[in-house]
């Protein structure tokens, strides 16, 4: 089993309720975004680089097979599971920032001031918060907290705490658009095998040679 | 002890002290304090790392020149390589304490040590050489311990002769180690497919060739702090004077080939990057290049090896020039997002995927493709900070320890 993703730009309308729901989900502090979406070619989001031109990529953690994330963390806080999914065990961090250096994607986010400070820095009514509320170990490490250290690094943790239950990624639960998908790579006639095998699924940066398990299917024509 | 010596434990403890605090207040309120964010999370302190492993070169050189290459008018100064090399490795590890974002877990280090990260090889042979170079220093005082020192003296019939046949047996470990700390060092950076402007080859090389000349200069500066100008030492300097320019010339070289080779073939990547340093950082390369090459080309002339203080200047210059070089290690990695990408169906353009900065503020963009860091007044108080202790390590350790006795009492 790699768990993998395919994102279908075709479909992507470029609303960003992907970021939204990633960020309310995972507790994302002020400032940190582990998803964003960008409008390539362009300046400002949802316009057109060029006279009928646009397209929206949604970018976060890829889920490398070949990780320079992990291969550089000195403490194995940076781990692969074995379904391929890339996590950060916030307990075992000591927060050196080798892996954001070492990441072509720029997906990795570090705590620089206690989350709690920075999200009172958004000034919500009545200190409102979101976020799952629970923490949850995946074989004892720590992969979701709902506030975080200060000082460590996070990013996409493929929403392990709800694979758990069996549910899907909040951002795939959240696009209004339907363009993304999850499920077994290893598997030749899976779902999403079969969409990257039709539909000319490509990677992000393959000159990398990261191998990312997120795989995008290109855009036809642009979206209205 | 001597008013300037005094002047010197005065101003290095206050800055260390002043490091201290600054340390503490970023270890309270966190690395925000810096001007680091998420797409710039690299400065000032990884490139005090670089630049103090590159300045411990000298000792151990010095004394593999010695005792492996028999250039024996280096002889009196051995001790002061040795501890220069000390002093360096163990601020090199100082430097990036302060970098570590959760430094009460570093005990994870020992715990868990992830053996593909350069950085566990790196704290490995950091500590090796630190070790190795406080043994060097030992050994080498060892004939010479006096009055109360003579208690930590080891118990042999002929010190003098012991101290020579170990400082001999070392020597080619010193070597190899003196070389590991700036390779290991450098693959840090140059492992990293991610930053084109540190994915080289020549980067491991490179590293020892700077390294060779900083460490060097900086022998060579605090032996004409404690020796002054003597005839005895004429050669002895103007070796150490054409060590230190081949390496520089060395450093040089490797540098600007490597320019070259990515000028040429023009790829749009290595271009954006090499502007970094081109362009936006012109004056700093400049510098980096032009006042160490001013350096050793003053220290070649055997005129200016005639004033304490003109040698004393142009070793300032050539350590000063790569300070900078290890500085201008962060923009060309750091000032550009390594994610672009070519737009489906564009031509000729080039898309930056910003990144979210880290911090909220009301006026700032909350994605970001450029960062523009300057070190925060937290950042150089620490560095200071590092530096003083460097000073003052040496200063403690001439003032308490048969470093430059004997030469005294000739005098
Ligand atoms: S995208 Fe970055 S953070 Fe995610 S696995 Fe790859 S290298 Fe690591
Ligand atoms: S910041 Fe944390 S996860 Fe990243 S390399 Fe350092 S210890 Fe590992």
């Amino acid at each position: 089993m790699r768990r993998g993703m395919v994102i279908d730009l075709e479909k992507c309308i470029g609303c960003r309720s992907c970021v939204v729901a990633c960020k309310q989900h995972n507790a994302q502090p002020a400032g940190n975004w582990w998803n964003r979406v960008v409008t390539p070619g362009s300046e400002r989001h949802l316009t057109p680089p060029e006279k009928g031109k646009e397209y929206f990529l949604p970018i976060h953690c890829q889920h490398c097979n070949n990780a320079p994330c992990e291969k550089v963390c000195p403490v194995n806080a940076t781990y692969t599971e074995e379904d391929g999914t890339v996590l950060v065990d916030f307990e075992r961090c000591i927060g050196c920032r080798y892996c954001m250096a070492a990441c072509p994607y720029g997906v990795r986010q570090f705590n620089w001031e206690d989350p709690k400070k920075a999200t009172a820095r958004y000034g919500y009514q009545d200190g409102y918060t979101y976020g799952h509320p629970q923490e949850f170990r995946l074989k004892g490490r720590l992969v979701y907290m709902p506030s975080r250290f200060k000082g460590v690094v996070e990013k996409c943790n493929f929403c392990v705490h709800y694979a758990d239950k069996g549910l899907d990624p909040a951002c795939v639960r959240g696009c209004p658009g339907n363009a993304r998908h999850v499920g077994d790579l290893d598997d030749p006639d899976s779902r999403v095998s079969k969409m990257i095998r039709d539909k000319n699924g490509f990677t992000l940066l393959p000159e990398k040679g990261t191998k990312p398990n997120v795989y995008y299917l290109p855009p036809k024509r642009k979206e209205v | 002890m001597s008013t300037s010596k005094k002047i010197g434990f005065a101003i290095t403890g206050l800055l260390m002290l002043a490091g201290l605090v600054a340390w503490g207040i970023q270890v309270k309120e966190g690395l925000v304090l810096t001007n680091m964010r998420n797409s710039y999370t690299w400065g000032l302190y990884v490139a005090g790392l670089a630049f103090f492993v590159g300045n411990a070169a000298g000792g151990l050189v010095l004394s593999s020149m010695i005792y492996l290459f028999g250039v024996t008018s280096l002889k009196p100064f051995a001790k002061i390589g040795a501890l220069c090399a000390f002093a360096n490795v163990t601020a090199a590890m100082l430097a990036i304490l302060p970098d570590i974002g959760q430094p009460i877990r570093l005990y994870n280090l020992v715990l868990h040590p992830q053996w593909r990260s350069p950085l566990v090889w790196d704290i490995i042979v950091l500590n090796l050489y630190a070790a190795l170079s406080l043994l060097y220093l030992y050994l080498l005082m060892l004939p010479d311990f006096q009055g109360p020192l003579k208690k930590i003296a080891l118990k042999v019939d002929h010190p003098k002769e012991f101290s020579e046949k170990w400082a001999k047996r070392l020597a080619p470990y010193s070597l190899a180690a003196a070389v590991g700390i700036h390779v290991i060092t450098a693959w840090i950076f140059a492992t990293q497919g991610a930053r084109d402007w540190w994915n080289s080859a020549v980067l491991a090389p490179d590293f020892v060739a700077a390294a060779l000349a900083s460490g060097t200069a900086i022998v060579l500066l605090v032996c004409l702090l404690t020796y002054g100008l003597k005839d005895e030492y004429t050669q002895a300097y103007r070796t150490m004077a054409i060590f230190i320019a081949v390496a520089l010339f060395t450093h040089i070289f490797f540098m600007y080939n490597d320019f070259f080779i990515h000028y040429w073939y023009g790829a749009t990547e290595a271009l954006d990057v090499l502007s970094i340093t081109f362009k936006k950082y012109a004056l700093a390369h400049a510098f980096e290049v032009v006042a160490p090459l001013a350096g050793v080309i003053l220290l070649l002339s055997s005129n200016v090896r005639k004033s304490a203080g003109a040698m004393m200047t142009s070793c300032f210059l050539i350590i000063a020039g790569i300070f900078v070089h290890r500085f201008l290690l962060m923009p060309g990695a750091f000032d550009r997002v390594p994610l672009t990408i070519a737009p489906l169906g564009m031509q000729n353009t080039e898309f930056s995927v910003p990144i979210a900065s880290g911090q909220y503020e009301p006026l700032m963009n909350t994605f970001v493709t450029e960062w523009h860091y300057f070190p925060s007044g937290i950042e150089i108080a620490i560095f200071l900070g590092v530096l003083a202790y460097v000073g003052f390590l040496i200063i403690l350790a001439i003032d308490r320890l048969p470093i430059v006795k004997i030469e005294k009492a000739q005098t």
